[in-house]
C-alpha cells in the first residue's frame, strides 16, 4: 500500500515537474530559465521517490483517509459551503453550515448546535462587520426582502 | 541597547499591550483544545492583520505562540492528550501527577516552566539576533541566494521522515512562488490565462488552506460528539514541599539551554526540544526511576524546553530570513503582508519593528506567569466540554472569512479548499508542508538574488561560489543535503557488519 502510494506520489511530481519545465520553455529569457530548472529538479526528485519506493521491500499499510465516511461528508459540505457563500450570503451560509455539518457527522442535539451557532455568528459579526468593517458576501435574503418591500 | 529602548517605547502603548494580553489568553485557550494548534491559529489570524499596525499584528503572533505552547500542557496533564505536538513529553509525568491528585500542582509547574523557558529564549533572541544580523552587512546577491537555498534545504531535510520528500516539497514551493508576473521582466508565468493569477497565488490563502484545513478534516474524522465531562476536568490541589520549587531551577536552566539550541537549528521544533530536555532531566536525576510516574522535574523540563524553542527559532528567521520552524515561517509571512522583506535587511531597515517583536516575545512569556495561573487554567479547561463536531464548522467559517477579507475574491476560497485537501493528502504520504510554504516565501528572494548575481557577473555562474561566505554557504547546503545519504550508508554498513 505504502509502496504503491509512494510510486504514484513520485510520478505525480514527475508530471508536475515536466509540465512546468515544458511551459517555462515559452517564457522569455531568464524568466523562463529559473522555473524550467525548478521543473527539472522537481521531476528528478519525484523520480527518486518513485524509484526508491519501487526498490523498497516495504509494503505496510498506510491509510490515506482514516474515516472515509466522515472525511467525504465534511469535504462535500465544505465544498457546498464555499459554493453557496456568495449566492446565499456569508451569514446565511455559515449558519446553515454550523447546523448541517454537525448533524451530518452524527450530532443530534440540534438545540445545543443552534445556540453555539448563534453565539459564534454573533461573535463573527461583532469582529468582522462591526469592529473591522470588512465587506462580506451580501445576504440574499436581505435582497429578496428589500425587493419585496 | 538603544535599539531595544526605542522599541520598548513603541511596544508599551495601548495597541500592542492589549494585543499581547488578549492573544496570550487566546493562545492558552487554543493550546488547551486538542485539535487546534498554534500554527493553525496564527494562519487564521494573519489575514486579519492586513489593516493592523505591524507591531500589533506581531504582538498577536507572539501572544498566541507563547500562550498556546503552555496551553497544550492543560489537556496533556489532565487527560494525557497533548494539546499541541510539543506537549507530548508533558504527558509522561503530568498525567501521572494528575492521577495522584496533584493536577493543580502540575499545571502550576507547567505554567512557571513555560514562562521561564519563554523568557530565556526571548533573551537569547534579543542578544544573538542583532549580532547575527551584523554579519549580514557583508552579504551580496550571491550570499542571499545561498541563504535562501540553505534554509530550504535544511528545513526540507530535517522536517519529516524522508529528506527526499522534504526537498521535493521545497522545490514545489519554489515553483508555486514563480506563479504570476515576473517582477524583473514582466513575463506572466503559469497563469493559465486567468487574470486573477497574474499576482500569483496568495501566500496567506495557500497557508491557511495547507495548515488549517488538514487538522479540521482530522477533527471531523474523529467525530467527537460529547466533549469532556465536568468530572474529567476537576482539578485537585496539592501543596509544594519545602525546597521543591528551588529544586526545579537546575532543570529550568538545562531545559532553557537545550530549547534555545534546538530552536536555532532550522527544521527542529518544540517537540524535539521537549523530548531532549526531558531526557536530559532524567539522565541528570538521582532518581531516574521516578520519571514517568509523576516526577515534577519531568513536567518542568518538557514545558521549559518547548517554550525555550519559541523565540530562539526566530533568531535565524529574523536575522537571516531562514525560519527555524513553521511558526517562524508564519512570522515571516506576517512581515511580508506588511510589505517588509524578510531576511538580513530587516534589522537595518526596520529596527523598531524587529526590536519590538523581540520585546513582545519577552513580554508575552512574562504574561504567562500572570495569565496562565490555576484560575485561568480552570476556565480554559472548561472549553474542552465543547463537542469536537461543533468546532469543525466554526474553524471552517473562520478560515473562509479570513481568506475572503484578504482580496474579497470568491476564487481564493476555492484555492484555500484545494490547498487544504492537497495538504491533508500530502501529510498522509509523509510529504512535509513547511518546506512548501518556505519555498513560497524564500523563492522570490532566491530567484531575484541569483538573477542579480548573474547580471553583476555578466552571466558567469562561478561567481556564485567564489566569494568566501557564498562558498561556505554552498558547502553547508551540500553537507545538509548529503548528510541523510551518509547516514543511510552508515546504517547499511552497520547492518551488514
Amino acid at each position: 500500500m505504502e509502496k504503491r502510494q509512494d510510486i504514484a506520489l513520485g510520478l505525480i511530481f514527475v508530471g508536475i515537474g515536466i509540465a512546468a519545465a515544458w511551459m517555462a520553455r515559452g517564457y522569455s529569457g531568464a524568466s523562463g530559465t529559473y522555473p524550467m530548472v525548478l521543473g527539472v529538479i522537481l521531476a528528478l526528485f519525484g523520480g527518486t521517490v518513485s524509484i526508491k519506493a519501487a526498490r523498497s521491500g516495504r509494503t505496510e499499510a498506510r491509510r490515506l483517509i482514516d474515516a472515509p465516511g466522515h472525511f467525504f461528508t465534511t469535504a462535500l459540505i465544505a465544498t457546498a459551503y464555499v459554493a453557496l457563500v456568495v449566492p446565499l450570503g456569508f451569514y446565511t451560509a455559515s449558519v446553515l453550515l454550523m447546523l448541517a455539518l454537525p448533524l451530518a457527522l452524527g450530532f443530534r442535539r440540534l438545540g445545543y448546535a443552534l445556540i453555539v451557532a448563534l453565539v459564534f455568528m454573533a461573535l463573527i459579526y461583532l469582529v468582522f462587520s462591526v469592529l473591522l468593517e470588512k465587506p462580506l458576501p451580501r445576504e440574499a435574503i436581505l435582497s429578496i426582502l428589500g425587493a419585496g418591500a | 541597547m538603544e535599539f531595544f529602548t526605542t522599541a520598548l517605547g513603541h511596544v508599551l502603548t495601548l495597541g500592542p499591550l492589549s494585543a499581547m494580553t488578549g492573544s496570550t489568553l487566546l493562545g492558552v485557550f487554543i493550546g488547551a483544545l486538542p485539535g487546534l494548534n498554534p500554527v493553525m491559529a496564527i494562519a487564521l489570524l494573519l489575514p486579519l492583520t492586513y489593516s493592523m499596525d505591524p507591531l500589533v499584528a506581531l504582538a498577536m503572533v507572539a501572544g498566541i505562540y507563547n500562550g498556546s505552547m503552555y496551553g497544550g500542557a492543560i489537556p496533556a496533564i489532565l487527560l494525557r492528550i497533548p494539546g499541541t505536538p510539543a506537549s507530548i513529553a508533558t504527558t509522561f509525568d503530568g498525567f501521572p501527577m494528575a492521577d495522584k491528585g496533584e493536577a493543580s500542582k502540575a499545571l502550576k509547574i507547567a505554567c512557571w516552566s513555560s514562562a521561564v523557558g519563554g523568557i530565556a529564549s526571548a533573551v537569547a533572541l534579543m542578544t544573538m539576533g542583532p549580532l547575527l544580523a551584523r554579519l549580514t552587512l557583508f552579504f551580496g546577491p550571491a550570499e542571499y541566494f545561498w541563504i535562501a537555498i540553505f534554509g530550504m534545504a535544511s528545513v526540507g531535510v530535517m522536517v519529516g521522515s524522508d529528506p527526499v520528500k522534504g526537498i521535493m516539497a521545497a522545490v514545489l514551493g519554489l515553483l508555486i512562488g514563480t506563479m504570476g508576473i515576473d517582477n524583473l521582466s514582466g513575463q506572466a508565468r503559469f497563469t493559465f490565462g486567468q487574470t486573477w493569477m497574474l499576482g500569483g497565488l496568495d501566500l496567506i490563502v495557500v497557508l491557511v488552506g495547507l495548515y488549517a484545513l488538514p487538522p479540521v478534516l482530522q477533527l471531523a474524522e474523529k467525530a467527537d460528539l460529547r466533549g469532556l465531562s465536568a468530572a474529567q476536568l476537576k482539578l485537585a490541589d496539592a501543596p509544594f514541599k519545602p525546597g521543591e520549587l528551588r529544586g526545579l531551577i537546575p532543570t529550568w536552566l538545562r531545559a532553557s539551554g537545550i530549547g534555545i539550541g534546538v530552536g536555532i537549528l532550522p527544521g527542529a521544533g518544540g517537540n524535539i526540544a521537549a523530548f531532549l530536555s526531558y531526557n536530559a532531566a532524567k539522565n541528570a536525576s538521582s532518581d531516574p526511576e521516578s520519571f514517568g510516574k509523576g516526577n515534577p522535574q519531568g513536567v518542568a523540563a518538557a514545558e521549559c524546553g518547548n517554550n525555550a524553542d519559541n523565540a530562539a527559532s526566530m533568531i535565524p528567521a529574523l536575522s537571516l530570513g531562514i525560519p527555524g520552524n513553521v511558526v517562524a515561517a508564519l512570522v515571516l509571512s506576517a512581515l511580508t503582508i506588511h510589505g517588509l522583506q524578510p531576511g538580513p535587511q530587516l534589522f537595518h531597515q526596520n529596527p523598531v519593528l524587529v526590536g519590538g517583536f523581540m520585546v513582545e516575545m519577552l513580554l508575552t512569556s512574562v504574561l504567562i506567569f500572570a495569565l496562565g495561573g490555576a484560575v485561568a487554567t480552570r476556565v480554559f479547561a472548561q472549553f474542552q466540554r465543547l463537542p469536537g463536531v461543533l468546532l469543525v464548522p466554526s474553524i471552517l467559517i473562520l478560515m473562509c472569512v479570513g481568506v475572503y477579507v484578504i482580496n474579497g475574491r470568491p476564487v481564493d476560497l476555492w484555492v484555500m479548499l484545494g490547498a487544504g485537501i492537497a495538504g491533508y493528502l500530502l501529510e498522509k504520504v509523509n510529504v512535509p508542508l513547511a518546506p512548501i510554504i518556505l519555498g513560497m516565501i524564500l523563492g522570490p528572494m532566491a530567484e531575484q538574488s541569483v538573477r542579480r548575481a548573474l547580471l553583476i557577473s555578466r552571466g558567469d555562474a562561478t561567481d556564485l561560489l567564489t566569494r568566501p561566505i557564498s562558498a561556505g554557504l554552498a558547502i553547508a547546503t551540500l553537507l545538509v543535503i548529503l548528510w541523510p545519504v551518509v547516514k543511510t550508508l552508515r546504517r547499511r554498513r552497520a547492518a551488514r557488519a
